[in-house]
């Protein structure tokens, strides 16, 4: 998979502590997009893109906290770093009860910015690394058969082979060939990796 | 036939006639006989003169014919009863009648009758002389009498004549009429016991005795009397000592004049000077009044102490009394004034500060009026001089009071808007230190910096620090407690300052403050921090009802345009309204719906703007929300 670097966006109403955060940036070798409005970031979202999101909390129109619960509602993955004042805490707090990497106070030592804008990289580069995992898993699993599919489900709930030939009324030998072409397919080297698998795949909605 | 005897006693009779007729025509009196019939029988010589006829002429008359009539006819009614009666009103007495000659004139003459001894039939002689001469005089003398007594009368003055013991021997009629009697019942009275209350009447007594004993002059007194209705009259008295031949005092004679009235108009009048004097003290009201040129000048007491001269020292003169009293810095604006009132509007009306002689400073307001006077050549100024120093340090206290409530208030609201304003500060201060930061980054790289974008992070530093100073100045400006001063203003570019205040308040709450300014309005006096103050607190109001009502319309608008010839400020919100109750009490202290509230923001906005000359009131917004709108005229002259 071809990816775009990793971008940081910044959405700020006040052009000065905008530019000044794309300097900076910028002076650490980040790419950076900015944005003057909550709104004007939306219509540019791309979930494909990798990157963070650095957010004012206090905006006029729609605020940072309105972006973050509309990101959350579209499942939008990019970590947010919060930038706020120095009233803000409660809002902070809020913020991070909806999945906010972490927020900072205005003003800041550039080095905490950065730290957390590169902790939360890091994160999306993790969740992007995960979603890839959980699409090939996914992927995999399509190209097994029904019964090699049921054969699955039943293993990874932990039943003998014995057991499962007699659910499936089947001889415990087809049962045996079925699970080794369900390993083989899913590209599982134990059980325990297989198990993994299957749960990985089924824990994003 | 004669006899020598006879012969004898004849001659001897007939010298006898002779001499008598000689007595009788010697005789300064006109001598008459008549006898019981009224017949003239002798007529002497002085009687002849007096009447004009000889006595041929009437002999054998009657008497009658020297009357004048009535008594002519009454004559014989007269004699009838005298004979009849014995008795005679004539008889035996002298007395005056009225005689006519015989050209008819009529004159006074005295007549004495009696009757010839011895004859009878009766006969009367009657001694008679001409007493027009001595009547004349005895008339003139009553005259002189009578002039005298109505001097007496006509004086406006009671005369009361006492003798030694205080008996009232003469009293004119003027007296009488004071003391309500008649001159009868009080001639002989006791003066004292009669006239003076019991209380006064000891004193009275020694004062009359003493009056006697001394040779000097009496003094003028003045006494009490009580007059026949029992009420009391209060005369003065002038008294002189009446001697006899021999110089001994025998009484007092005194003219008294009744007091009473004036005395009471005396009395009223000092009352009156006394309440109206009270009055100047208690209202610390002086007047003052003033000719010119002549000079003649009057200061009431109150004057005296306004301006804290010497009762002693003479009024003088307005010019000179600026010079000398007048507070140097008012001296030549008073000097102005009160030289073309004069010439001018005849009116002058001014407040100026005196300094009293020991330094003390008061605070005066004059009016002074020309007044028409008597000869037309003069001016006549009549004023005066209210000390108003109370009245303007409370004035003055009121003023402070008024200013510092109103500097606590933009405090407060100040306190509410920190959120913003600290926000609007944290800005500038976040992006300088972004900056700063990045240029140093940009400088520590390989290869070294972009000068470009180090010339950009120091030009952004530069401004974001002035814009940080900017907020901090005009906040400043805002809280800082300062004297009310009116400033000419553009009210466009006043509210465009502001929003740099108001902004960051507005937007903490997530409200829009949108500026619609009309273009070409007028300048306006004002003082600019008191309508930036007022504007606050509207926007302030108008952004606690936007976070009020949930889902309301997040915007504020400020709009300027005309009300009238005024410029008009409104404040546009679109939240809940007010509700009537509270509508009721939105102008009162201490009134607020707001749990931080103190309740001072639209009373002291109000109050500034009526200090401004404009009023401030609110209407619904069509469509929901409230107006609250301001108005304030332009300065004279501007456009």
């Amino acid at each position: 998979m071809k990816e775009k670097p990793a971008t940081v966006f910044v959405v700020d109403d006040d052009d000065a502590v905008r530019t000044s955060l794309r300097l900076l940036l910028k002076s650490v070798g980040l790419p950076v997009e900015t944005f003057a409005s909550a709104q004007e970031f939306l219509d540019a979202f791309d979930a494909e893109r990798a990157g963070c999101l650095v957010l004012d909390i206090r905006m006029p129109g729609m605020s940072g906290l309105e972006l973050q619960q509309r990101l959350n509602e579209i499942h939008a993955i990019v970590p947010i770093v919060f930038i706020t004042g120095h009233g803000d805490v409660p809002m902070a707090v809020e913020a991070m009860q909806h999945g906010a990497v972490d927020f900072i106070q205005k003003p800041f030592r550039d080095q905490d910015l950065i730290d957390r804008i590169n902790q939360a990289l890091e994160k999306d580069r993790d969740n992007r690394a995960g979603l890839r995992e959980r699409d090939a898993i996914r992927r995999r699993m399509q190209q097994l058969t029904p019964r090699e599919r049921e054969v699955l489900d039943l293993v990874t709930q932990g039943k003998a082979n014995k057991v499962i030939a007699g659910d499936l009324n089947v001889s415990q030998r087809t049962v045996e060939i079925h699970r080794a072409r369900v390993m083989e397919k899913m590209g599982a080297s134990s059980l325990a990796h297989l198990v993994r698998m299957v749960i990985e795949a089924e824990r994003a909605a | 036939m004669d006899t020598p005897a006879d012969s004898r006693a004849a001659t001897h009779s007939k010298e006898v006639a002779g001499e008598l007729k000689a007595l009788l025509d010697a005789a300064v009196d006109g001598v008459i006989v008549i006898d019981h019939d009224g017949r003239i029988t002798t007529f002497n010589a002085a009687a002849e003169r007096l009447f004009g006829y000889t006595s041929a002429e009437v002999y054998g008359q009657r008497i009658e014919v020297l009357m004048p009539e009535p008594y002519r006819s009454g004559h014989d009614a007269y004699m009838h009863n005298y004979e009849r009666t014995g008795k005679a009103r004539i008889i035996g007495i002298g007395r005056e009648v009225a005689a006519q000659r015989r050209d008819g004139t009529v004159f006074p003459a005295s007549l004495a009758v009696g009757e010839v001894p011895g004859s009878s039939p009766k006969r009367y002689v009657g001694f008679i002389h001409d007493v027009t001469a001595r009547k004349a005089a005895t008339d003139a003398l009553r005259r002189e009498r009578d002039r005298a007594q109505s001097y007496l009368d006509l004086a406006q003055v009671m005369l009361v004549a006492l003798d030694a013991t205080g008996s009232i021997t003469l009293i004119n009629r003027k007296g009488c009429k004071i003391l309500g009697y008649t001159e009868s019942e009080l001639v002989g009275r006791d003066w004292y016991e009669h006239c003076m209350a019991e209380a006064h009447r000891d004193a009275a007594r020694a004062a009359h005795r003493a009056a006697l004993g001394s040779r000097g002059d009496i003094d003028y007194t003045e006494d009490e009397v009580v007059t026949r209705d029992g009420s009391a009259k209060l005369i003065a008295w002038r008294t002189t000592r009446v001697h006899d031949e021999q110089g001994r005092p025998v009484g007092l004679l005194s003219s008294g004049e009744d007091v009473t009235d004036r005395r009471r108009a005396e009395q009223a009048l000092k009352h009156s000077e006394q309440l109206l004097r009270a009055a100047q003290a208690i209202a610390r009201l002086g007047n003052f009044e003033l000719t010119i040129p002549a000079g003649s000048a009057f200061w009431s007491q109150q004057v005296y102490e306004i301006t804290g001269l010497d009762p002693a020292i003479a009024p003088i003169e307005p010019l000179a009394f600026a010079e000398r009293y007048v507070h140097p810095d008012h001296r030549e604006r008073f000097k102005r004034e009160w030289r073309r009132g004069l010439a001018e509007t005849g009116k002058v009306d001014i407040e100026y500060r005196i300094v009293q002689p020991d330094g003390t400073p008061r605070e005066v307001h004059m009016i002074a009026q020309v007044l028409p006077s008597a000869d037309g050549h003069s001016l006549v100024v009549s004023g005066t001089l209210h000390d108003i120093t109370e009245r303007k340090q409370a004035e003055e206290e009121a003023r402070q009071g008024q200013e510092r409530l109103t500097h606590v208030a933009r405090l407060s609201t100040m306190g509410e808007m920190a959120t913003g304003l600290a926000h609007e500060i944290n800005q500038p201060l976040t992006a300088i230190a972004t900056y700063a930061q990045a240029a140093s980054r940009l400088m520590a790289a390989e290869g070294g910096a972009d000068p470009a974008d180090l010339r950009e992070a120091l030009v952004a530093i530069t401004s974001q620090a002035l814009r940080a100073g900017e907020v901090i100045r005009r906040l400043r400006a805002f809280v800082k407690n300062r004297t009310a001063r009116t400033e000419t203003l553009d009210i466009n570019r006043l509210i465009e300052d502001l929003s740099i205040l108001a902004e960051p308040d507005a937007r903490a709450s997530d409200v829009r403050l949108t500026l619609e300014l009309a273009p070409g309005l007028p300048p306006v006096g004002a003082d600019p921090v008191q309508i930036q103050q007022v504007l606050l607190n509207l926007i302030r109001n108008a952004i606690d009802a936007l976070l009020e009502k949930k889902g309301s319309h997040r915007e504020i608008i400020v709009r300027t345009g005309w009300d009238g010839p005024d410029v008009e400020v409104a404040v546009i919100d679109h939240a809940g309204g007010i509700p009537p109750e509270v509508a009721l009490h939105l102008f009162n202290p201490f009134y607020t719906t707001k749990d931080a509230g103190t309740g001072l923001g639209l009373a002291i906005s109000r109050s500034i703007i009526r200090a401004h000359r404009g009023k401030l009131g609110h209407r619904p917004t069509p469509g929901g929300g409230t107006t609250f709108h301001f108005s304030l005229p332009p300065l004279p002259g501007g456009t």
